[in-house]
């Protein structure tokens, strides 16, 4: 079946996902080139623009990181092609470096970066409120509200940054990326532009060097123009009700709560409301008509005060005693996602209607008393649950102690080993950051072992790699390659030897680039061999300089799949030899097992067991074996 | 018509999100307008997962009110007592498969799962209709415990609440569902109906 973003019926309604509606809209906008890197929430704009690639004919890649993924965009860009390039809000930062100087030199053919936002940190380590990047480049903004606007505003994005020559920073939050409805489809247009390089825009032999290089006047003229833009777009909507003295902002998709709220509370026709979708340039002569006509304004925005702040700059002149509630004066809290109940409560409160919270808080209260969290943890015959096992036991031999060495982490699903029953995991911050961040802690005689996934050394762990070997920093570092960008949903890295659209290619072996990076001992063992993985790692620990494992195994749920419509073997444990130690469950606690409290043994769940054979090398009394030996 | 509100809980793994979606296109095909939120966090396998289905009404917001759900799809004990704490209306019906995933807090000996009856306990305080069963023994009996998620969708449609007719969700799952796996699903479909008249 054709993925509903392929199909060229105008007028049709389809359920999309948020993002898949954004893939839609650069579809439709007549995009020719797109280049992400995968990350929670935004990871489904590129599954789905890279299933239908190939058909629609565009190119579309995988990249090797956020930074790469823009500076491929822009590319293609400069030959008047019209390109999108999604990332997850962290991801911004990474591409910052080139999004910087596109905003300064200007584009040509449309550039929509997507930033996929997460309040509340649903699956990111921080919450960071990617709109302050407006002001900080003169990138224009929009933020979305609905899965049917994401795909207009998608394509109202790409034509206003042709218009105007600057890239167009569309921002989403996970709430939206992650929901789904019915999006009527549009007509997809083929520009058939001829990729052409704008020599007279960007080339210093042609344009001029001195032309080109000082442009912070001219970008600041451009950002002028966006607003007159956002100043009548009809993704702004004001709305003033007869003498009110209460206006509501709603920011994005925060209009969603805002709207359901004074239906609710039926006071549609009582308070004056703006719905907010270019947060910047703010379109300050709408936004003025609003505070001028009220004495209080709500602001309702995820995550950050941003708008809440532009306002208060704006009333100084507009209306000097206008207050001002939202995130900064803790009418709503300054942390996490809004929520219906959230919005609601104040609205009601400012208009002064009754509201139920409908929170059952005693009933709540035993839940969670009563309840686990269900903490994230690795699959069933996951090859990093076997690597740290093993690391972990080399540990403890060669430095005595699992306290003696700092294990800093990396971010991807081996970053899970700290949660328990592995916990040998003391810190993990960005992609890459921790082959350097052990640097600092070795060069000072503090050990380290650098712990990181496949995906992400290539993402950002390669300059790291070569630091410590230009440096002489000997740390340790274990590659849990499991050949696969697992968390994000299996997309490509350059080891894997074919393309985001399924193209083979050479691989990149990591051993290739770690040895020709002059590093003197590197071992690639099976993760599922916990005694051989175990050697190599002591002798990674006694080798004097820098030294890499790498603990290769393809990921237990592509093995699985690999062998579809085959089942695993599953392996079993003789109730008559297993001793009732547990060790296989409070040592390894391989989601496959169990305890059974009647005959107070160990047992397996045979429909999650993949067969690994991992848990049968840990136990002490050789009591699991395959099920059909 | 007011919007019918559906909740699915479960676990990373379980098929939860293909039955919202099952349920959304089946929707649509009514020519109802059909809202899907999702929470499922960052795991692959394992995590809670949570959907929820609003069908008809014009709300942009995915996600159901609290204490508004009129149906609760469990897919696992504990996450459907989860949710249905939150979200299910007074008196809304539960339908609940009673086998436990045990998450890693219990199959390292952290602490212990919970008492059924404690469970179904707490969410009886919000509704007296809660129907209980071993929704995964039916879909081992299809054939495959990975039909669960059929086995659930055949009991809710025969429940008779759902604002959409059988013949349309039967043609979902033919247009959705991958033609090798078709014959097994239908009989986990099929199975899941016969149960709801025994709970």
């Amino acid at each position: 079946m054709s993925h509903p973003v392929a199909l060229d019926e105008p007028g049709k309604r389809v359920v999309l996902m948020g993002n898949e509606a954004i893939a839609r809209g650069a579809i439709e906008g007549g995009i020719t080139l797109a280049a992400s890197y995968p990350g929670t929430p935004s990871s489904e704009i590129g599954n789905t623009l890279a299933r239908v690639a190939k058909k629609l004919d565009f190119h579309f890649e995988w990249s090797a990181n956020e930074k790469v993924a823009l500076e491929v965009a822009y590319g293609a860009s400069m030959l008047n092609q019209r390109t999108i390039c999604p990332m997850k809000h962290v991801g911004v930062n990474v591409a910052l470096d080139i999004l910087n100087p596109i905003t300064l030199r200007g584009v040509k053919g449309g550039l929509v970066v997507v930033s996929t936002d997460d309040p509340s940190q649903h699956s990111s380590r921080t919450e960071q409120d990617n709109r302050w990047f407006g002001p900080h480049n003169d990138v224009p903004i929009i933020e979305p509200s609905s899965p049917q606007e994401a795909k207009e505003m998608t394509i109202f994005g790409l034509e206003l940054s042709e218009q105007v020559k600057l890239p167009v920073l569309l921002r989403t939050v996970t709430r939206l990326s992650h929901m789904r409805s019915d999006v009527e489809l549009g007509e997809i247009k083929d520009l058939g532009r001829q990729p052409e390089f704008a020599w007279d825009e960007f080339s210093y032999r042609v344009a001029g060097f001195e032309k080109l290089f000082r442009r912070h006047p001219e970008r600041h003229g451009k950002i002028d123009a966006v607003q007159e833009v956002f100043e009548k777009t009809s993704f702004n909507e004001l709305k003033l009700a007869k003498d009110s003295k209460l206006g509501i902002i709603g920011v994005g998709f925060a209009i969603t709560y805002v709207k359901d709220a004074m239906e609710s509370l039926g006071v549609e026709d009582k308070v004056s409301y703006m719905k907010l979708s270019t947060p910047h340039p703010m379109p300050a002569r709408l936004v003025t008509k609003l505070i001028e006509s009220v004495d209080t304004v709500l602001i309702a925005e995820e995550v950050d005060p941003f708008i809440e702040l532009m306002v208060t700059a704006l009333a100084k002149t507009a209306n000097p005693d206008l207050v001002i509630l939202g995130r900064k004066d803790l009418s709503f809290p300054r942390e996490g996602e809004l929520s219906q109940e959230l919005v609601e409560a104040k609205i009601a409160e400012l208009t002064g209607v009754h509201y139920d919270d409908p929170s059952r808080t005693e009933i709540e209260a035993a839940k969670d008393e009563m309840m686990f969290d269900r903490m994230l943890t690795m699959c069933a015959g996951c090859p990093h649950r076997s690597s740290i096992y093993a690391l972990k036991k080399a540990v403890k031999t060669v430095k005595g102690d699992l306290m003696n060495v700092v294990v800093n982490g990396d971010i991807g699903c081996m970053g899970l080993a700290h949660a328990p029953p592995m916990e040998f995991e003391d810190t993990y911050f960005a992609m890459g950051s921790s082959i350097g961040v052990s640097q600092g802690m070795q060069q000072l005689g503090v050990d380290t072992i650098a712990w990181i996934g496949d995906g992400t050394f290539f993402h950002a762990g390669i300059p790291s790699l070569q630091n410590a070997v230009h440096n002489g920093a000997k740390i340790k570092i274990v590659v849990a390659d499991n050949a696969a960008v697992a968390m994000t949903g299996f997309q490509t890295n350059p080891q894997m030897g074919i393309t985001a659209t399924g193209d083979k290619v050479e691989p990149i072996m990591i051993e290739d680039i770690v040895r020709a990076s002059g590093v003197k001992f590197v071992k690639v063992v099976d993760a599922y061999d916990m005694k051989e993985a175990e050697e190599a790692f002591k002798e990674m620990l006694e080798f004097d300089g820098v030294a890499m494992v790498i603990s290769r195994r393809d990921c237990a749920m592509v093995a699985v799949r690999q062998m579809r419509p085959n089942k695993p073997v599953s392996y079993v444990i003789d109730e008559d030899v297993c001793s009732g130690c547990k060790l296989c469950l409070s040592g390894y606690g391989c989601p496959a097992l169990m305890w059974n409290d009647e005959t107070m043994k160990a047992s397996i769940d045979t429909t999650l067991c993949m067969g690994c054979d991992s848990c049968a090398q840990v136990c002490p009394v050789k009591a699991i074996h395959r099920s059909d030996a | 018509m007011d919007t019918f509100k559906i909740v699915v809980a479960g676990v990373g793994g379980q098929g939860t999100l293909l039955a919202s979606r099952l349920l959304a296109d089946a929707a649509i095909s009514s020519g109802m307008h059909v809202k899907i939120g999702e929470t499922y966090g960052m795991a692959q396998r394992g995590g809670p997962v949570m959907g929820h289905i609003q069908i008809g009404g014009e709300t942009n917001n995915p996600q159901i009110r609290k204490g508004e759900a009129d149906v609760l799809i469990g897919f696992e004990p504990a996450e459907a007592v989860r949710r249905g704490v939150t979200y299910l209306k007074k008196g809304g019906l539960a339908l609940i498969n009673t086998r436990k995933t045990d998450p890693v807090e219990v199959v390292s000996g952290m602490r212990s799962y919970p008492e059924l009856d404690e469970l179904i306990g707490l969410l009886r305080k919000v509704t007296d209709d809660i129907r209980l069963f071993d929704a995964t023994g039916i879909a081992e009996e299809a054939g495959d415990p990975i039909t669960t998620n059929i086995v659930m969708l055949g009991s809710i449609v025969e429940s008779g609440l759902l604002p959409f007719n059988e013949e349309t969700i039967v043609e979902t799952l033919r247009t959705g569902l991958k033609p090798q796996f078709l014959e097994l699903n239908m009989r986990a479909f099929e199975l899941g109906k016969k149960a709801y008249h025994s709970l």
